[in-house]
């Protein structure tokens, strides 16, 4: 389909494809076989058991109880997104993004809630560089911020990188409910 | 349609995007939202596919942030119980 820039390697030969450092993207029309398959359970266990993992050091340290202000949530939210941002083995963008800059993230993003209502009114581009219907165009700028990474993706690419992350999230939807009834369902057998 | 350029400004090079591209990737896009997989590709237009899945992954994000609360709770609570632990840790471990 289009080929994305890794940083590790080119595995994908397309004849499109830059392979100079700057990332520089073309459209092509060869399959990416190196995204990861998201649907499979093998990728779910791997990142069950990262993620498990990890929340072993969250545990850790916040096991003498943490104060009033409980936002271990967020720290196992970040966590989650951590570990599957580095389970997609950095080969799109929008992992990349969110293993650059975990501490930022939140705050960025909270500031951003605020710009973005007051920049609703501000003129788009002029006409004669109109590229899409402006509806569209729209739309798709409020994608490319709720994808990690993606705020200036042009909009082949930004697809792109959606579709990968949809099928990311919900694999960790599915991995997180999973480890959740698993300590869930601990629970009430110790009771028993 | 015309064949519309690429919005990525590269110094000399124009990248030619055609609409054929587009329409695959967006009808890609459709196949994995739950709502739109029903319908028809050429009955759901290109604005609602980009509408539905940012509503998509904003239901998305919200579902793992419950879920880390949850998570967050489950393990803070769990740490007191012995046998729960000992669940924890062969989980973890």
């Amino acid at each position: 389909m289009s080929s994305l820039q890794s940083n590790a390697d080119s595995t994908n030969s397309e004849p499109l494809q830059r392979s100079n450092p700057k990332k520089r993207r073309k459209i092509g029309h060869t399959n990416s076989p190196t995204l990861v398959p998201w649907r499979s359970d093998t990728q779910q266990r791997i990142y069950s058991s990262k993620l498990a993992h990890a929340l072993r050091h969250v545990l850790r340290r916040n096991h003498p109880p943490p104060p009033a202000k409980s936002n271990t949530g967020r720290e196992v939210r970040e966590t989650a997104d951590r570990v599957l941002a580095a389970t997609a083995k950095g080969r799109t963008r929008w992992s990349r993004a969110i293993l650059a800059s975990p501490l930022n993230r939140w705050k960025l993003r909270r500031m951003h809630k605020k710009v973005r209502k007051a920049a609703t009114g501000l003129a788009k581009r002029s006409p004669e560089t109109r590229r899409r219907l402006p509806v569209v165009q729209k739309k798709a700028r409020v994608l490319g911020r709720l994808v990690p990474g993606c705020r200036k993706l042009s909009f082949p690419n930004l697809l792109e990188e959606a579709t990968d992350y949809i099928s990311a999230l919900e694999m960790q939807v599915r991995a997180m409910t999973a480890l959740t009834e698993l300590l869930t369902g601990g629970t009430s057998h110790a009771s028993a | 349609m015309s064949s519309r350029r690429s919005r990525s400004r590269q110094s000399g090079v124009s990248t030619e995007i055609t609409d054929a591209q587009i329409t695959d990737l967006v009808s890609k896009l459709q196949q994995l939202i739950p709502e739109l997989r029903a319908r028809r590709s050429d009955k759901v237009s290109a604005s609602k596919v980009l509408q539905e899945t940012c509503n998509y992954i904003k239901n998305l994000h919200r579902e793992v942030d419950d879920l880390s609360d949850r998570l967050s709770e489950l393990l803070a609570n769990t740490d007191s119980n012995s046998a729960q632990a000992a669940i924890i840790r062969s989980l973890l471990m």
